[in-house]
């Protein structure tokens, strides 16, 4: 295995656990349950979307073949990432969670 | 000798026949029910020159069970033809008289079926060279009598006498099979012809009196010897043609078979004679005395029956070889009269619409021909010369004449012997005299009985015939027959006997004489004994078996109830009481729990993913009440398990315990729907301290015992698989092959259990009402929106990928981690993804969701996978592969064990969209009732 | 360099995780732990793939489809159960 490709896999291994992490942060450190909700369905899919990317590299490299089947999971995540956090959404606003005072505005009413 | 398996399966295989040919009217059930026994029956005369006159044991064998001694072995010496020639003879007979005897109302068909596998049963016991089979057969004879005697199941006298002949006899039949068994296991076979031929083996050895007291309570629950006569009264409530066959020609000879069967191998010491000859002593004037004072018809025929087969184990009892040839002979003239007797009194009730000896008189006016025969029947119970009753009867009286054995009180026998005499002729003579002469009733003039059916009495006039034929020229008829039975019986050289009416003027003849005038003048001067029996106590033994019954339903329930008080938590913590004791005590006793193999280094995100496991499974009791908070606990400790599975290089535990995971939040999440939220009461402190006890004790046990497995050397059988994996199962991933190859037949039985539960679980849920909250658990109404479009539409998208990785895992499993089971169980969240998106009726309409036949058929495919094997010549289960080249795809294997697998997934699949949509739908119902 | 950023990864990842399940240990609210449920799922997914790419096999895909698929599942489950209460109908 080349340097380069080395370098690529290591450095998609690392952007996607700095998104993953960051998700996770965000997670803990945003104040209500509706800001909450970015962290981990954009930040955290993307970076295993990231880490999905760096298998790929490094198994096509390894055995010479295109490995396509981690797409599949990327593919997954990105279909359902958004319903579970419209879902999530919903099930908030159903059940009145507490808002901070930056969550404003409730545009489908105006 | 395959006659000799013809002439016991036929009627097995022919009990299926009546009930198919129902509805092609009476005449044709009776004609497809006598027509095997009638070939049966041809086929035993066959061999009658060979058995009878040649003296030859036919034998045949097939092993059925050979590694537990259980041979399906019969054999026909000279007893098992005489058994056979009554069980079949009197059989068709029986089937004739029963055609014209059962109602239009009755069901030929399971009468028919019934009794040809009472016959079939029977012919087993009489025909079995091994004893194991002998009493699997015994058993069986309990069991299809146990459904005649009940035959009309909605009277309670039916169902009540039914239960009392099963209870004793499958009882005896339980301690005839440990009685067995030792004696196998000291003789070293189960083969008849060895224990036969072991007899001083067998009566030196120590357990010798637990042996024969074991084997004694199966004959004499089974013959009704006293203290256990008492089933056989009642059992009068069966239908006349089954008395007639089952009670005293073949279910209740089968104890006296009994006895002369193992009487080479048990007979001959004191234990023997003082057992069996005393019950049968007691049996023999109890039951006398009895009869003479029943005014049932049945019931003094059934008295009476006990008091011969009394009559028949004490001529067992008296251990002299002339004794059991009299007990032989005297098996054959009670068959012959009593089946007849039975036969009259059924006429009887037919015509007359009664069996009350004291509602019936002068019968003769309109019954002359039933009356003829029914007077010779019964003079030849009672024993009057020149009929074959008369003729065993002598040889008992000789018999008991010279018993030399009780010391001071020889003359008891002889005695006791007359006075059972006499009071057989008194009754008798009741029997006759009371039916058929003195005054007609009113109730009977106004009814004017007839004669019945032409062919109902020809098997009573064969049966007296041959009470007449035995009688008066007995060595010609029957002399061959009883000696060759005899032999069999005594396994040995005959004593010399002679079948002749007049041996001279000597003590039998006198005892006879005495017994015939006794009885006359006893029934004369039956007044006073009436009224002094009227005294008597009378100890009502049914009322006392229904009490101790009652009484240990009583014990029973109670244990039930303090065992099973519908909570839940106190099944689970006496099944974890014991395995938490074994554990301690384990512990205990094995200090060395780390052994010598180093322990593997752990990482720091192990102990972390450790850390929030035990974390979460704390908080998972902690927040219990909150119950979908606790749920999401449990997922977090789920999701790590299975992480620590892929850590400890198990992808198939990981991937199994992740689908197991899923599917229980849904099946939990349903449950909990329907849960109500308040008034929930908490357990007491020591319920939550035995549980603390309980589930800290057995997770640190099962803790110390993987840490013990792991750390100590030692050979397991992981090896074999893993050697045997590639060559034996053509698969490389070692636990599938395990699951559907190596252990096929497990899986098999757990796909089985899997498919009753689903439909336990349907069943259980069918017709369920149960309220629908209106509010959430904190108050608020339910959302309005019941599909959310965006769900709906990417879960339909979402479909055909899960069913793509699940054909995937699927296909690969035998090689690479997956299989049958997950696969399944992802097409099945799959599709309850749909139900969850969409709602049942989107569903409904697009899927075909009857799972039942899915599942059936699921777990049919995995078995008649596994029966292919068993065409091909090879044990069930055998799994073959081969390796197919393909252009494009390249080369792949083939394995039997995928299509077993295919059949787990589909079970598996049907059974959990069984029991998951049907808790979803229990609202469904309800919302469409409220509509 | 690539086992350098592996090792960083999975310690990263791990931090991710811890934060997550404080998250669904503490709440506050439901939807707050179903979220941070939601989140731990997705995170293992990162952690199987990177332990499949640390030990050279691609044994662990399916398992982490497997939880791709089911961690969607149980999510939808569980919000259609806050909105709805009943999951099918």
């Amino acid at each position: 295995m080349s340097v380069w490709v080395e370098g690529l896999v290591a450095a998609l291994i690392l952007i996607g656990a700095g998104f993953t992490l960051v998700g996770s942060i965000g997670l803990v450190r945003l104040q209500d349950v509706y800001t909450r909700l970015h962290g981990p369905t954009k930040a955290t899919t993307l970076g295993v979307g990231g880490i999905i990317l760096a298998s790929l590299v490094f198994f096509t490299a390894q055995t010479g073949v295109l490995s396509v089947h981690e797409v599949l999971i990327t593919l997954f995540l990105f279909i359902t990432a958004p319903v579970s956090a419209h879902l999530l959404a919903k099930t908030a606003m159903h059940r009145q969670e507490k808002k901070v005072q930056s969550t404003r505005g409730e545009p489908w009413q105006q | 000798m395959s006659v000799l398996f013809a002439i016991v399966l036929l009627p097995l295989i022919a009990a299926l026949l009546p009930r198919l040919v129902q509805s092609m009217g009476r005449s044709t059930v009776a004609i497809v029910t006598a027509l095997p026994v009638l070939l049966a029956l041809l086929l035993l005369l066959g061999t009658a020159p060979s058995v009878l006159v040649d003296g030859e044991l036919l034998q045949a064998a097939v092993p059925w069970l050979p590694q537990a001694g259980l041979m399906l072995a019969f054999r026909l010496d000279g007893l098992a033809w005489l058994f056979a020639l009554l069980i079949l003879g009197i059989g068709l007979l029986v089937i004739v008289y029963g055609h014209y005897y059962l109602e239009k109302s009755d069901s030929g068909g399971r009468f028919f079926s019934l009794l040809l596998l009472f016959m079939a049963a029977m012919l087993g016991v009489v025909c079995s060279d091994n004893l194991l089979l002998l009493v699997v057969f015994w058993e069986l004879t309990s069991i299809s009598s146990f459904l005649l005697i009940g035959y009309w199941s909605g009277q309670a006298a039916a169902r009540k006498g039914a239960r009392m002949a099963l209870t004793l006899t499958g009882a005896g039949g339980l301690a005839l099979l440990a009685g067995v068994i030792l004696i196998g296991q000291t003789v070293g076979s189960y083969d008849l012809g060895t224990v036969l031929a072991s007899g001083d083996l067998i009566r030196s050895h120590a357990l010798y009196p637990l042996m024969l007291v074991l084997v004694l309570l199966g004959v004499f629950t089974k013959s009704a010897q006293f203290p256990f006569h008492f089933w056989l009264p009642h059992a009068m409530s069966a239908p006349t043609p089954v008395s007639a066959y089952l009670h005293s020609a073949t279910m209740v000879k089968a104890g006296v078979f009994l006895l002369a069967r193992f009487y080479p191998a048990l007979a001959g010491t004191d234990l023997w004679f003082v057992l069996v000859s005393s019950i049968g002593l007691v049996t023999l004037l109890l039951g006398a005395w009895m009869a003479l004072f029943r005014h049932d018809l049945k019931g003094l025929l059934a008295y009476s029956t006990i008091s011969h087969l009394g009559l028949i184990t004490l001529l067992f009892g008296l251990s002299t070889r002339l004794a059991a040839v009299a007990a032989v002979f005297h098996v054959i003239n009670h068959a012959t009269f009593k089946a007849s007797l039975f036969m009259a009194a059924g006429i009887i009730d037919h015509e007359t619409g009664t069996r009350d000896i004291r509602k019936l008189g002068g019968l003769r006016r309109y019954l002359p021909h039933t009356m003829a025969l029914a007077t010779v029947a019964s003079m030849a119970m009672a024993g009057v010369p020149l009929l074959n009753g008369f003729l065993s009867k002598e040889m008992f009286f000789a018999e008991a004449a010279d018993t030399p054995l009780y010391g001071s009180l020889n003359w008891l026998v002889p005695t006791l012997a007359t006075i059972a005499g006499m009071l057989s002729v008194a009754y008798s003579l009741r029997f006759v005299h009371d039916v058929f002469f003195g005054p007609v009733p009113a109730a009977l003039v106004a009814h004017a009985p007839h004669e019945p059916r032409r062919l109902m009495r020809v098997p009573v006039e064969v049966l007296v015939l041959l009470c007449l034929a035995v009688g008066v020229f007995p060595a010609v008829v029957v002399g061959p027959l009883l000696a060759a039975a005899a032999t069999a019986t005594l396994g040995g050289e005959l004593p010399e006997y002679s079948l002749a009416i007049w041996h001279g003027l000597n003590v039998p003849f006198l005892m006879s004489l005495l017994a015939l005038t006794g009885g006359v003048a006893i029934y004369v001067w039956r007044a006073p004994l009436f009224a002094l029996q009227r005294r008597w106590p009378r100890p009502h033994a049914p009322a006392i078996f229904e009490q101790a019954v009652q009484a240990l339903v009583a014990v029973a329930g109670r244990f039930v109830r303090f065992i099973d008080n519908g909570a839940l938590q106190r099944y689970v913590s006496w099944l974890m009481l014991p395995v938490a004791l074994i554990m301690l005590a384990a512990m205990a006793s094995r200090p060395d729990w780390l052994g010598e193999h180093a322990l593997t280094p752990v990482d720091g995100l192990s102990i972390l993913a450790t850390i929030v496991a035990v974390l979460a499974a704390l908080a998972t009791v902690v927040l219990r009440r909150q119950r979908l908070v606790a749920l999401l606990m449990i997922s977090v400790v789920g999701l790590i398990v299975s992480l620590a599975f892929l850590r400890l290089s198990a992808p198939d535990l990981a991937l199994t315990q992740l689908s197991v995971e899923v599917v229980t939040v849904l099946l939990l999440m349903l449950a909990m729907y329907f849960l109500p939220s308040r008034g929930v009461i908490e357990s007491t402190w020591w319920d939550r301290s035995r549980d603390l006890f309980l589930s800290l004790s057995i997770g640190v046990g099962v803790g110390l015992l993987a840490l013990f497995a792991m750390t100590h050397p030692g050979a397991t059988i992981s090896t074999f698989f893993i050697d045997n994996s590639i060559p034996g199962g053509g698969g490389a991933n070692v636990v599938n092959v395990i699951l559907v190859d190596f252990r096929g037949f497990d899986t098999l039985g757990e796909i089985t259990v899997l498919a009753i539960a689903a439909a336990g679980i349907y069943a259980l849920l069918e017709n369920l009402g149960l309220c629908l909250p209106i509010y959430d658990p904190e108050g608020r109404p339910w959302a309005k929106d019941r599909s959310p479009l965006v769900l709906q539409m990417i879960s339909r998208a979402v479909l055909p990928i899960a069913l793509l990785v699940a054909m995937y895992i699927l296909v690969r499993g035998h090689n690479m981690p997956g299989g049958g089971f997950i696969a399944g169980l992802i097409t099945a969240v799959a599709l309850v993804l749909q139900y969850v998106a969409s709602g049942v009726h989107w569903v409904h309409a697009r899927v075909p969701h009857n799972y039942h036949p899915l599942v059936a058929f699921g777990v049919l495919l995995a078995g008649l996978t596994g029966l292919a094997s068993l065409l091909l010549g090879y044990p069930f289960l055998t799994s073959t592969f081969e390796y197919i080249y393909w252009p494009i795809v390249g080369k792949f294997e083939l394995a039997s064990a995928m299509l077993f697998d295919l059949g787990v997934y589909i079970t598996v699949v049907g059974a959990t969209l069984l029991i998951l949509a049907r808790l979803g739908k229990l609202s469904v119902v309800e919302q469409e009732e409220g509509n | 360099m690539l086992s350098f950023a592996l090792n960083a990864a999975f310690v990263m990842v791990g931090i991710a995780m811890l934060l997550g399940s404080w998250r669904v240990l503490v709440g506050p609210s439901l939807t707050d732990r179903v979220l941070a449920l939601d989140t731990l799922y997705i995170n293992s997914i990162a952690l199987i793939v990177l332990f499949g790419i640390y030990l050279g096999t691609s044994m662990y895909f399916e398992a982490a489809l497997l939880i791709a698929l089911i961690g969607f599942v149980s999510t939808v489950a569980v919000a259609k159960y806050l909105l709805r209460g009943d999951i099918i109908e």
